[in-house]
């Protein structure tokens, strides 16, 4: 018998009784603790700019993913590496569309990350007591790139060949810290050993290094904007708000990924092969070409040490507590001109015609 | 001053003098040296060098760059005192396709002269047999290999997920504009 046939009156209490969408996430939430998500978050943090390092991190996660289904098929063996690739591009189901969605991922992952970079740079987001976590977040731009670099060997074609024979002068420079790069190091050959770096030592030290600076995020809160003035407190909204924003974001990045591997599928240039050099490497390592050009296969290694090490003391330099980029000229300018100056090599190396540069062929 | 100005000027007129004699005579000796020994290459590696050549993505550089790189290799495969696994004739014949600006007869011509299917595996040429294993399969074209390149999925599968992805784009659109 219902309650109305007995005349019992309802209270408002009752008539908002949860649903059982309702009551599985209050369970969900005595169990997990999900109510914790909703801590405040500024309001200037619900926009794309302050959203990069989150896209970034979802990137990553597909990066894993689609990685792990070309792990099933792709061979680290030098004599069959490149056949494998071609195997994967012409038999495997989907294997083309995979292959394609993480080398777009993997192009978004180096812009986005950079992105991130620039837009903490810029809002002085970086700034006391956040330089820890500053420093952590070059170490994942870092990773980053080394996962790019890894992933262009791996495809084992003539570029990756070419790219992994700068790997070992690079090697042979640093002497007898640089052992790690020698094709006679290990048991095992030296394409084999990057494959593991790229698959397993990358990810776990860009998932710890990762698990830190949220860590950080949570514990210092998100920085003061830097275009907000007056006594006001600022407005917040609640991190799942955020959340919600990432996820409509991330849906937009995987529709613009899908896309883009199936009309732009990678190229796979034929088998490699030693004593030549007649590739370019892919844009975002393009910058040190030139430089390589004027000064060396040692230009590599001495312009990614100069960039990272500019990073790295960011906050030791521009330690004022000023956020503002109208009044932090002098760095922004800087900034600026190294900005410009990589976009201009990328161009300039773009237009230029390929040099041997390791003295072969 | 007119002294002191013409004996500078004798001096700059015998040293460059100098230099351009020590060029003169050191020119071709060092250009010998660079090709000295190349010979001993064996022409099997010098084939499969102007094969990478003429492959890799030869829209990248100007025709004649390219053709004038591999030619250089096919003389010397041609020249070289180490012709196992190597039918010259075959090389020769590109040699010719070379000079007639046929790239891609060239290249199917070299790879024939090893035995090579298009596109198959060359690492360590230093190290590689001197002779080809005999192919347990028919080659697939080379039209075929470079067609894999910079193609779309294709097939059925290619609408859906372009039409996935729009989808995709749609609704983070939509669900970005109702969340603010």
């Amino acid at each position: 018998m219902s309650e109305r046939s007995t005349g019992v009156e309802s209270t408002p209490a009752e008539v908002q009784t949860p649903g059982t969408w309702r009551r599985f996430w209050d369970a969900l939430d005595e169990r997990l603790g999900l109510k914790g998500l909703q801590y405040p978050i500024p309001e200037h943090a619900n926009n794309l700019a302050y959203s990069l390092g989150g896209l970034t991190l979802i990137t990553f996660v597909l990066m894993v993913a689609t990685g792990i289904y070309l792990t099933q098929y792709y061979n680290p063996d030098p004599n069959l590496a490149h056949e494998s690739v071609r195997r994967i591009i012409t038999s495997v189901s989907f294997g083309k569309f995979i292959r394609g969605f993480h080398y777009w991922g993997a192009m978004a992952m180096i812009v986005l990350i950079g992105l991130h970079l620039l837009r903490v740079f810029v809002s002085g987001s970086f700034k006391r007591p956040r330089e820890a976590n500053w420093i952590f977040g070059v170490i994942l731009a870092g990773t980053t790139a080394t996962l790019f670099f890894t992933g262009t060997v791996l495809k084992w074609d003539q570029e990756s060949l070419e790219a992994l024979e700068h790997n070992i002068e690079i090697g042979k420079i640093l002497g007898r810290f640089g052992f790690w790069f020698s094709p006679s190091f290990g048991g095992i050959p030296f394409l084999t050993r990057l494959y593991v770096v790229h698959i397993a030592v990358l990810p776990f030290l860009f998932t710890m290094v990762v698990a830190v600076h949220l860590l950080l995020v949570k514990r210092l809160k998100m920085a003061p904007s830097p275009f907000r003035h007056g006594p006001q407190p600022e407005p917040t909204r609640p991190f799942t708000k955020h959340l919600a924003e990432l996820g409509a974001l991330a849906l937009i990045l995987i529709g613009i990924l899908t896309i883009l591997a199936v009309l732009a599928p990678p190229p796979h240039g034929p088998a490699p092969i030693e004593g030549i050099e007649i590739t370019k490497p892919p844009w975002p390592m393009l910058w040190v070409y030139p430089i390589e050009d004027w000064i060396g296969v040692a230009g590599i290694l001495w312009a990614t040490l100069a960039i990272f090490l500019a990073l790295f003391i960011v906050p030791f330099v521009d330690r004022s507590p000023e956020r503002s980029p109208r009044k932090r000229l002098p760095m922004m300018i800087a900034a600026g001109v190294v900005v410009i100056t990589m976009i201009g090599l990328i161009v300039y190396a773009a237009v230029q015609p390929v040099a041997s540069h390791i003295g072969m062929g | 001053m007119n002294e002191g100005t013409n004996a500078h000027r004798r001096r700059l007129v015998h040293s460059l003098a100098a230099v351009g004699a020590l060029v003169f005579a050191l020119g071709p000796t060092t250009a010998a040296f660079a090709h000295e020994g190349e010979e001993n290459v064996p022409a099997i590696t010098d084939v499969q060098e102007a094969i990478a050549i003429l492959a890799e993505h030869p829209g990248l550089f100007p025709a004649e760059e390219v053709t004038d790189h591999a030619m250089d290799k096919v003389g010397d495969a041609l020249e070289s005192n180490d012709s196992r696994g190597v039918v010259l004739e075959n090389v020769s014949q590109a040699k010719d396709a070379l000079d007639a600006g046929k790239t891609e007869d060239a290249l199917t011509l070299l790879e024939r002269s090893i035995g090579a299917c298009p596109g198959a595996p060359v690492i360590e040429p230093e190290d590689a047999p001197r002779t080809q294993p005999p192919l347990s399969s028919p080659c697939p074209s080379l039209a075929h290999i470079q067609g894999l390149d910079r193609s779309p999925v294709g097939g059925a599968q290619e609408p859906v997920l372009i039409a996935l992805g729009a989808v995709l784009i749609l609704a983070g659109l939509g669900l970005a504009r109702r969340i603010r």
